[in-house]
Order: C-alpha cells, then structure tokens, then sequence
C-alpha cells in the first residue's frame, strides 16, 4: 500500500513539470506580451523598454527563464508581480482565504444536500420525489451559475431587500465580534447558494445512480431478508458501498468549485483568487497569471491523486500490487 | 425441389443501425421532445432575424426599459431596442460558436486518438501524456487568459474551447481503434495490401465513430456554457454583436440595481433551455447508439 502510494505520488511530478511547460511556452507563444502597452511609443522609451526587460530577466533565452521562473516555484519564490511590484505568493496568499472560504462552504453545502437526495430518490425510484429531483438536478447541471446568480440578486436583494448585493462586509455599518460574523455570512449565503447548486446536481444525479447499482445487489436482498430495519440496510449496507464512487466525484468536484469561483467573485465582488486572474489577464502580468494557473493545476492534480488513493482504501476489493 | 425455406433477409428483420438507432431514440420520449424544442429554437434563431419586424440593433428611445409586452415578448433595453431581436442574432453566434469549437474538438480528439491507437506503442505513450496535462489544466483560467491576451473573435474564442474539451474525444478513439485494429476485416484489409492510412480512414474509423457523436453532442452543451461564462465576464464579443453571454453581462447593472428582470431572464432561459435540450439529446443518443446497453 504504501508502495502504490509512494508510486502514485510520484507520477505527479512529470505532470507538473509539463504542465507548467506548457503554460509557461503558451504565455511565450501570444502576441504582445508584458510589454506591449509600453512599446512603440516613442524612441525615448525604447531605452527605458530595454532597461525593465532586463531588470526581469525577459531578455535571457527563453529556456533559461523557464528554468529561472520553474526553480523559483519549487523554492518558494515565485517571481513578483509586474503590476504591483510585490512577491507573486504574497499576493496569492491574501486572496486565497476568500476563495478558499468559498469553495469550501459551497461544496459542504453541495454533499449535505446531494447525498440525502440522491439516496431517497434511488430508495423510491420511480416515485413523484424521484421525477422532481431527477428533473431538477437536469436542470441544475444545464444551468448558468451567473444567471442563477442574476437572478436570485434580483429577488433577494433588489426586490426583497434581504441579502447584500456583494462583497464580503457592509462598509457603512462598523460591526465587531459576533455581529460581523453574520453580516459575513449574509454576504456569503447567495455565492455560496450559487456556486454549490451546479455541483449539488451533478452529485445527486451521481449518488443516485451508485445507491440503485448497490440496492440491486443480492446482499441488500440478504439484508432484508434477515429482518434488519429498512434504515439499517440503507445507511449501513448500500450507502456504506454506494459511496465509493461518489466519493471519488465529489473529490473531483473541489477543482470545479475553485474555477466556478472566477465568476462568482466577478459578480458578487468578492476580492478572491479568480477576480485576481482576471484582472492580472487585463493588465498581461505574467509571474501573478502563471502563479495561478500552477495553483490550479496543482489542485487538479492533487484532487485525481486523492481520487485515487480514497478509492483504493474504501473499496476492499481493490488492492494494488507493490 | 428445395427443402429449405427462404429466409427473409437480414434487413427486414433488424433494419439498418441507423433506423436501429432512431427507433431506440424515439422510446426516450424527453429526447424527442428535447430534438423538436431544439429544432424550433435553431429555426428561429435562423430565419427568426429576417421575418422579425424588429432589428437588433435598432435604437428607439421613444420606448427604452419596457418591460415585456405584446409588441415587446422579451422587453427592451436602455436604448430601446427589442431584445426579442437580439436573443435571437445572439443566439445565432452563441449556436455557431458552440457548434464550431464542437466540430474543431472532435477532429483533433479523433486525429490524436485514431494516430495514438492504432500506431501505439512511443507515439501512444507520448500522445496520452499530453492529454493527461491539458486535463490537468485549470480549464476555464486558460481559456480566459488566451481569449484576453490573443484577443476576442470568432477563431480565438473557438480555438480557445476547443483546445480544452478535445482529451474526451481522444481516449474514447483511442480505445476503439486499440480493439478495433485486432478485428478480422482489418487482416483482411491489410493481407489484401492495403495502406496504413486507408485502413485508419476508411475501414477503422466508421466504426469508431459512435461514441465521437455522442460525446461531440454533450460537448455542445459545455461550449456553450463556456462560451456564455466568457461573455459574461466581459471577455467574448465586443458590443454591438452579443451573445446570450454577452447579453447577460451588460444586463448585470440593469437587473441587479434597476430591477429590469427581464434585460437577463431571457438570454440566461435561452441557454438554460439550450443546454437542457442539448443533454436530454446526448442522453437518448447514447442509448440509442448502443445496442449493448439495457433498459434501466
């Protein structure tokens, strides 16, 4: 086991490795570049163009940046940012609380819904509960979260007046200890409503479909034969079973959530990690974009392994060979 | 005298796959219906534009902010125009976007795959790796960062989908072409002489082709809501031209500060009902194009 653990974790590496090859040769190969805005106006600052370009090294041969940027990463320096002036992982870190805080929440909302869905609709198949929530997480998957978003703005906080419309604490009032605890959770609750309700569908679907391949099994009929509560064959024999898949999707889901965060942020005004991409695309800063992009790779990646490893230590049957 | 009777011919009995196909698709009643909304919504989006009194860009400020209304179904805007007219020529650069990053994918998806599968071994090897990092890549992020850093048009937009949703397409040919190069016909092809290419081309790829239909038309589905993400953002098409996405994104004051519901409701229902159809459709295709597969 700990082998196969060993193994797999070292697969990651060369993953990473090409991955931030690729990103760092497809930021090389777009027309413009960090200093496209600044070039061409003028010869007087042609020679100033010169000087930061060397000042970030964006003169040396391109493999001798990638190696310069790449060992950067792997020792914590992430080059600073062209905009701000300030180290990459400084900026990174501020953000990344918000975003975190968001993602987090939204995909705890998302299984605390899913599972009991899922379950009662596999447990009733066929059933009105069944056709409803079939219906609506088809609807939910098809859905737009900006539009969700838009629209619940428009109920909740334009026409009713219940929730804030943005950001992440009511300026004009001075709240302190536990009143702003909830003026900060007021702020969440639609974000939070939103970005979960794409994945809340996905899920349920998902756990439906394991808990009806789990209750056709002979051993649930054995179950029930035996006398054992309803209850007890479904918590404890077929969701015990159902949730070795669903486990691994909702793992996968946690990537989703942080990229659905980028529009989130963008129309709630939540000073996150996504609204920071955006707004380093627009200003073409490059160490900030490249910071991000590995961030989220490296989130996808970690999310697969973990997958993975969860599968094989749920699911008994499976054991791989050392 | 001839003991044997006739056998009627296979065809009578079984039909061709394709009427195979479409009699299994008319028994998921959901996708048939999803085919015909989605057949109307492409006609009106189509020929909607030129029987339309109203033209999308027309600005009348005599009747700016109207809610909808018999003369107005989906309301108007700031400037006063109908935005009737302009979900619909919306529509109609939402559809073709999605359409050709869909069509894009799927020729690289099945170029990579049938080359990986059928030559395998170093080339195999190398192509899968590459598939495995544009998996791992942050999707949305990349596609936000080449459509802001190359410019919005229609070829960047569609490249920069299409670059992220093509790895699907790839393994699903790779894996037909993998079992499918073992079968007898293709012995036989091969002991008749032949080429590589015409085996890859013409007696490899009708049979794999399956499972490319069904995942190119989900694949419409997330084109479509990535493309509508971009716009929202700010980052597809610059104004006048819109699509849902885009019409989104400028009703975002409108809907959220003035109250004018429909400036957004229409163009986000529009993609919802879509997407919908669009997976209901995947959905009863898959099953239909199947035959191994059991009623559930």
């Amino acid at each position: 086991m700990t082998t196969f653990l060993v193994k797999r974790g070292l697969q990651a590496i060369p993953l990473l490795i090409g991955i931030s090859l690729l990103l760092f040769a497809m930021l090389q190969m777009t027309p413009g570049g960090p200093l496209a805005s600044s070039e061409g106006t003028g010869a007087q600052n042609a020679a100033r163009v010169e000087q930061i370009r060397e000042h970030y090294g964006l003169d040396d041969p391109l493999p001798v940046q990638y190696f310069n940027w790449a060992g950067g990463v792997a020792t914590g320096d992430w080059g600073t940012s062209f905009n701000t002036g300030r180290p990459v992982l400084t900026m990174i870190w501020e953000r990344l609380p918000n975003t975190l805080l968001l993602t987090g929440a939204a995909f705890l909302l998302a299984i605390a819904i899913a599972v009991p869905i899922g379950v009662l609709a596999a447990r009733k198949q066929y059933s009105w509960f069944d056709y409803v929530s079939s219906g609506l997480s088809f609807v939910g998957v098809a859905m737009p979260s900006f539009w969700l978003a838009l629209m619940l703005l428009f109920v909740f906080s334009y026409s009713l007046g219940w929730l804030p419309s943005g950001g992440l604490e009511d300026l004009r009032a001075d709240h302190e200890g536990f009143s702003a605890v909830i003026d900060r959770v007021r702020h969440m609750i639609l974000p939070v409503i939103v970005l979960a309700a794409v994945s809340t569908a996905q899920l349920a679907r998902y756990v439906r479909g394991a808990m009806l391949d789990v209750l056709q099994q002979d051993y649930v009929r054995t179950a029930r034969g035996s006398g054992l509560r309803e209850r007890t064959v479904i918590v404890g024999h077929a969701l015990r079973n159902a949730a070795i898949p669903v486990v691994t999707v909702a793992v996968l889901t946690i990537p989703e959530l942080f990229l659905g965060s980028v529009v989130m942020e963008t129309i709630f005004a939540i000073p996150g990690i996504g609204r920071l991409f955006v707004e380093s695309a627009n200003l073409r800063d490059y160490p900030v974009l490249l910071g991000i992009l590995m961030i989220g790779a490296a989130l996808v990646v970690v999310a697969n392994l973990v997958a993975d490893i969860v599968y094989s230590l749920l699911d008994p049957r499976i054991r791989y060979a050392s | 005298m001839r003991l044997r009777t006739r056998k009627p011919p296979l065809t009578e009995l079984h039909g061709s796959l394709s009427r195979d196909a479409w009699r299994r698709f008319r028994r998921h009643t959901l996708a048939v219906v999803a085919l015909g909304v989605l057949g109307v919504l492409l006609l009106a989006v189509i020929v909607g534009p030129f029987v339309l009194d109203a033209e999308p860009e027309r600005i009348d400020f005599g009747s700016k902010n109207l809610p909808p209304t018999l003369a107005h179904p989906m309301g108007t805007d700031e400037l006063g125009r109908d935005q009737l007219a302009r979900v619909l020529s919306g529509g109609r650069l939402t559809l073709a976007v999605a359409t050709a990053a869909v069509l894009v994918a799927a020729l690289l998806g099945v170029v990579v795959g049938a080359i990986a599968g059928y030559w395998g071994g170093l080339i195999d090897n190398a192509l899968m790796r590459i598939v495995d990092v544009f998996y791992s890549l942050p999707s949305l992020f990349v596609v936000i960062l080449l459509v802001t850093l190359v410019g919005a048009s229609f070829g960047t937009i569609v490249a920069a989908i299409a670059a992220f949703t093509w790895m699907n397409t790839a393994r699903l040919v790779r894996a037909s072409y993998l079992s499918l190069k073992e079968r007898e016909f293709v012995d036989a092809a091969r002991s008749l002489g032949v080429g590589d290419v015409r085996i890859v081309v013409r007696h490899i790829l009708p049979n794999a082709l399956t499972p490319v239909i069904v995942s190119a038309t989900l694949g419409i589905a997330t084109a479509i809501l990535t493309e509508s993400a971009l716009s929202f953002l700010g980052l597809g098409f610059q104004p006048p031209h819109a699509t849902w996405g885009g019409m989104l994104n400028e009703s975002r004051d409108a809907v959220t500060n003035l109250g004018h519901w429909w400036r957004g409701f229409f163009p986000g229902l529009m993609i919802l009902v879509t997407v919908l159809c669009v997976n209901y459709v995947g959905d009863g295709a898959r099953d239909a194009l199947d035959p191994r597969k059991e009623e559930r």
